[in-house]
């Protein structure tokens, strides 16, 4: 039986002005999957991510999340998922549970639920006690995993998550990473943007190589090294970049 | 020297050329000179319209030809006079109200026998206040000065007649000769009559409800733009408008939480500023002298009625939500809370210019451009309504401007709601960002 595509883009088009962030761009996801979109810088991927997040609107082409047209129906589309932005910041003057609680009340409606909600985000955040100080007295890694906690706590059928480690180190980047795959075995679906590639190797069950504003391939991290036969994602990205510009 | 120099100048390049500094360069330019234009035009105007046709009505119990010298006298200082006949002085304001008279002049019976006599005559003036703006003073000074020069005009014709009188006169009081006629002075406002010179009810009333009210008005118009324009800008800056948008949550909705929580930080703000502003004017009222008469006068007149507190606030409530919106759009657009701070002193020019035109003059007598200028505005309602609910119950612009600032508050949120739809905000500041750097990849090349 042929199962609904969380995410469904065909021939998206975004442009400002004169310059195409994104150009005829196609691509599915499936339930439970982690998908990565893999470029460079200025490649389009916050645009598409943008777009699936419902902040921006597509110029031509046809993008559904769990089903809703992103254009028509951004309001069923938004309670189903979450977006964390590459430089998402932090109110300075609310404590990280504050802010963690503020969000949990918007997303659930029942107290117990939001208080559930609050706790898994703490146990994600792993700020412990410094979770009740402002955070104007973060660091850029705190204030990244309260982000990122701030993400997955609400348990979104899709969650958008751009460049969800940058800014973290070694051993928290690694405990994300953790958290992002349980997610994904939970029934979560994921779509993630990374210039990782040793992290999307390790996270993504399936990738896309995004360049220009256009998807050059498409796949499962294996198959793309096999199919270029090199040893990892950033000589097979190497290689497709290659191929492209001659 | 030669390495403080090009430090130097890369200070003044990068200072110039930001554009949160240069637009708070160029703000005081544009906003100084519109200032000064607009306290002057406000004062020049209800001068000039005042004076040109200053009308006091007389009531002479007296009727002898000292008194129409005396008439004739101040009719020759340029005020309008009008007789009035009336057996009360209810009746006798009543016709000088109708007659649009500033002032009414009584003239008790003995007024020639009494400066004959070398005795002082005894005058009454009843000033009619009905607005307390800054240019109206200029009416009750003119009057004044019209009596002082006829005074001193009475005191030159009784010295000459001195010269020709017998030795007995030597007694007369040279007080008296040097100021011959003994004014009582009345302020009439709102049907009330306080025994005070118009001069000193009209400083009170103008410190109170002429400038104070529509001071304090201004500032909270000021300080809710920017703290709606601060908290979007910290959005913008802190980079968590984006997240914001996101949460399945209406764009309305959050924009009302913008209004709302600004409003109420605004409102908070202005309670301590009037309060540290009356406790500023204390200092003043608590001089001898002063505070009696700041009591009496306080204490005589009736308070405005509950539905003028109704019309006050509910323009207040309209005009702040109208301002608060204009902060958020600033906001908004802004990269951070510098250039927000910067390009309100651009916003803020509208509502600062009406609200010295407020204060300044009277409406009436403005140039009809700057009338259009002040009812286009929801701010200057609650202005007008706090000046003008001291001397009148309702004014009538007030009543007009409630649904038409309401109407146009509406349409301001609803754009400001529709401005925060992401796809617009983040094209519009992707497409300045853009600009912005093609500007300065001109200038680099230039």
């Amino acid at each position: 039986m042929h199962e609904a595509k969380v995410i469904e883009v065909r021939d998206l088009v975004k442009r400002f002005g004169d310059f195409a962030a994104l150009d005829n761009v196609s691509f599915a996801v499936d339930d439970g999957e982690i998908f990565g979109l893999i470029g460079p810088n200025g490649a389009g991927k916050t645009t598409a991510l943008r777009i699936l997040a419902t902040l921006l609107l597509p110029t031509s082409g046809y993008v559904t999340v769990l089903g809703y047209d992103i254009v028509r129906q951004a309001g069923n589309v938004r309670p189903l998922i979450s977006y964390l932005a590459e430089d998402a910041g932090a109110y300075r003057n609310l404590s990280g549970y504050e802010y963690l609680s503020i969000v949990a009340k918007i997303y659930f409606e029942s107290k117990v639920d939001a208080e559930s909600a609050v706790e898994e985000a703490v146990r994600i955040s792993e700020l412990d006690d410094k979770i009740m100080d402002k955070m104007k007295t973060y660091s850029k890694g705190m204030k990244r995993r309260v982000q990122v906690a701030r993400a997955l706590m609400t348990n979104p059928k899709l969650a958008i998550l751009d460049e969800p480690t940058a800014g973290l180190d070694i051993f928290h980047a690694q405990h994300v990473r953790a958290i992002i795959k349980g997610h994904a075995k939970e029934g979560g679906t994921i779509v993630l943007s990374s210039h990782n590639m040793l992290e999307v190797e390790h996270l993504c069950s399936r990738l896309a190589f995004i360049h220009r504003g256009r998807i050059m391939v498409e796949g499962e991290p294996r198959t793309l090294k096999d199919k270029y036969e090199v040893s990892n994602l950033e000589e097979a990205f190497m290689e497709v970049i290659a191929k492209w510009e001659s | 020297m030669g390495k403080l120099r090009p430090l130097v100048e890369k200070e003044v390049k990068d200072l110039l050329r930001d554009p949160r500094i240069y637009i708070g360069l160029i703000v005081p330019i544009i906003m100084l000179p519109l200032i000064g234009f607009a306290t002057s035009t406000a004062m020049r105007s209800s001068t000039e319209v005042t004076m040109k046709d200053l009308k006091i009505a007389l009531l002479d119990y007296d009727r002898t030809e000292t008194v129409r010298g005396f008439t004739s006298l101040l009719i020759r200082m340029g005020l309008n006079t009008t007789n009035v006949t009336a057996d009360s002085l209810e009746r006798a304001l009543q016709e000088a109200r109708r007659f649009g008279s500033k002032a009414l002049l009584i003239i008790p019976k003995g007024f020639e026998d009494d400066l004959l006599s070398f005795g002082r005559a005894r005058v009454e003036v009843y000033s009619v206040i009905e607005s307390v703006g800054v240019g109206s003073t200029g009416a009750y000074s003119a009057i004044d000065a019209a009596f002082e020069t006829s005074s001193q005009m009475l005191s030159d014709m009784l010295i000459s007649k001195l010269a020709e009188m017998t030795p007995e006169a030597t007694e007369i009081n040279p007080d008296i000769i040097r100021n011959p006629l003994n004014i009582t002075r009345y302020t009439i406002i709102k049907d009330s009559i306080i025994q005070v010179p118009p001069q000193a009810v009209f400083a009170q009333l103008m410190i109170g409800y002429g400038v104070m009210i529509p001071m304090v008005l201004f500032i909270l118009a000021m300080t809710v733009t920017q703290i709606a324009a601060t908290a979007t800008a910290v959005e913008n800056e802190e980079r968590t408008l984006e997240t914001l948008l996101t949460f399945p949550v209406s764009r309305y909705d959050i924009l009302m939480a913008k209004l709302l929580g600004s409003s109420i930080v605004a409102v908070l703000g202005g309670v301590l500023f009037t309060v540290g502003f009356l406790l500023y004017f204390q200092g003043f009222f608590a001089m001898p002298g002063l505070q009696i008469g700041v009591e009496s006068i306080f204490q005589a007149l009736p308070p405005p009625p509950p539905e003028a507190y109704a019309v006050l606030a509910l323009s207040l409530i309209l005009s702040i939500l109208f301002i608060t919106s204009l902060g958020i759009v600033v906001g908004a657009l802004s990269s951070d809370v510098r250039m927000a701070g910067s390009l309100l002193g651009v916003v803020i020019i509208p509502v600062l210019v009406p609200s010295l035109l407020i204060m300044y003059g009277d409406i009436g007598a403005l140039p009809i451009g700057l009338q259009l200028l002040i009812y286009s505005l929801p701010t200057s309602y609650p202005m007008i309504m706090a000046k003008e609910m001291i001397t009148s119950t309702m004014p009538v612009e007030v009543v007009y401007g409630i649904p038409y600032s309401a109407a146009l508050t509406i349409i301001v949120v609803y754009a400001t709601s529709k401005l925060l739809a992401p796809e617009k905000l983040l094209t519009l500041q992707y497409k300045l960002r853009i600009r912005r750097i093609k500007r300065r990849q001109t200038r680099d090349l230039e």
